[in-house]
């Protein structure tokens, strides 16, 4: 028997979509501005916000084309690493929502990102019943996304000099913004410094992309071998 | 360089597969304390990795941004806001001439 998945549940997801959205939107303003700044048009722009729909991925992607060192092995490893965290939130989230069944619970997740992914979980676990939910969160996020970039690419192509509106850096102050709220524990510096000391080793010898991809797998790694078997924190 | 269209379709794979991987393997994998550590670090790794980096590449004026931005997350709890006003402080201090 197959979960519900109704107009009801959707719109539920969707007016917490809706208070995600504006902060969604100046992200998406940000990536914008720096896709201008790399030379992307509009409409690149656009389809790689629809197709990556990650901030950070697409970020990552942008530094590594600004660098002139995309290719396409680089250009996969960093969205893989920048993204790996959705194998958890797939993970996390697959009891739930597999009641769906498969082509909504599939349809559900190409939506998944950050800040919907909490909210749903945070839902299921007061008892939200409705997997249209996720989706419902996920449309207004999508349409934020789309829009804040489809406005900061226009506006970033007319700028004089994006360092001038300190859009060069967007990606590392959403990172360190970022990573100051993730850290929520002394242990959860450990992976921080592991990262930050493998992008400055690799990164200067290597080129700051695969220093973005080592700092991935540094901390991933230590992260590993340091966890307690058996305990899942 | 590789072609805009064969750059979008690796990046496009990728997220996909991340979107889909855990969802599917759950139905054969066992939960392991070790992968979800990996998993839960790797973000966080990737971001310091990112900020070291601009800090090392950069001056005053990017320490400043993303010293405030930090600060400013750890305060608000808004990292949007926390960053996109780093951003705001970097413009104002590169326009104050530093």
């Amino acid at each position: 028997m197959t979960a519900p998945f109704s107009a009801a549940g959707f719109r539920r997801g969707a007016r917490v979509g809706l208070a995600l959205s504006a902060a969604i939107f100046i992200y998406g303003l940000a990536f914008g501005l720096v896709a201008a700044q790399a030379g992307l048009s509009w409409a690149w722009a656009l389809a790689m916000s629809v197709t990556v729909f990650s901030g950070s991925a697409q970020l990552a992607a942008l530094s590594l084309i600004q660098a002139g060192e995309a290719t396409l092995m680089t250009l996969a490893a960093t969205v893989l690493v920048m993204n790996a965290r959705y194998l958890l939130f797939g993970a996390a989230i697959q009891p739930w929502l597999s009641q769906a069944g498969p082509l909504r619970a599939f349809s559900s997740l190409l939506l998944i990102g950050d800040a919907n992914w909490i909210a749903t979980m945070r839902a299921a676990e007061k008892g939200e019943a409705d997997r249209a939910f996720l989706i419902g969160t996920g449309v207004p996020l999508v349409g934020a996304w789309l829009g804040g970039t489809l406005v900061g690419v226009i506006f970033g192509a007319v700028l004089p000099d994006p360092r001038a509106f300190g859009a060069d850096l967007a990606l590392p102050a959403f990172a360190a913004a970022m990573m100051a709220a993730m850290v929520r524990s002394r242990a959860a510096l450990v992976p921080v410094a592991v990262g930050a000391a493998a992008a400055l080793a690799v990164g200067p010898f290597a080129g700051p992309g695969w220093g973005i991809v080592a700092a991935g797998l540094a901390g991933g790694a230590v992260a590993a071998l340091t966890a307690r078997p058996g305990v899942i924190r | 360089m590789p072609s805009m269209t064969l750059m979008l379709l690796v990046m496009t794979l990728a997220a996909l597969f991340c979107r889909m991987a855990g969802y599917v393997a759950m139905r054969f994998l066992p939960p392991s304390a070790r992968l979800d550590a990996a998993l839960k670090a790797t973000p966080l790794a990737v971001m310091a990795g990112i900020t070291a980096q601009a800090l090392a590449a950069g001056a005053l004026v990017e320490s400043l941004a993303l010293g405030a931005a930090v600060a400013l997350s750890l305060w608000t709890r808004n990292d949007v806001g926390a960053a996109v006003a780093a951003m705001a402080l970097a413009a104002g201090l590169r326009w104050a001439g530093l």
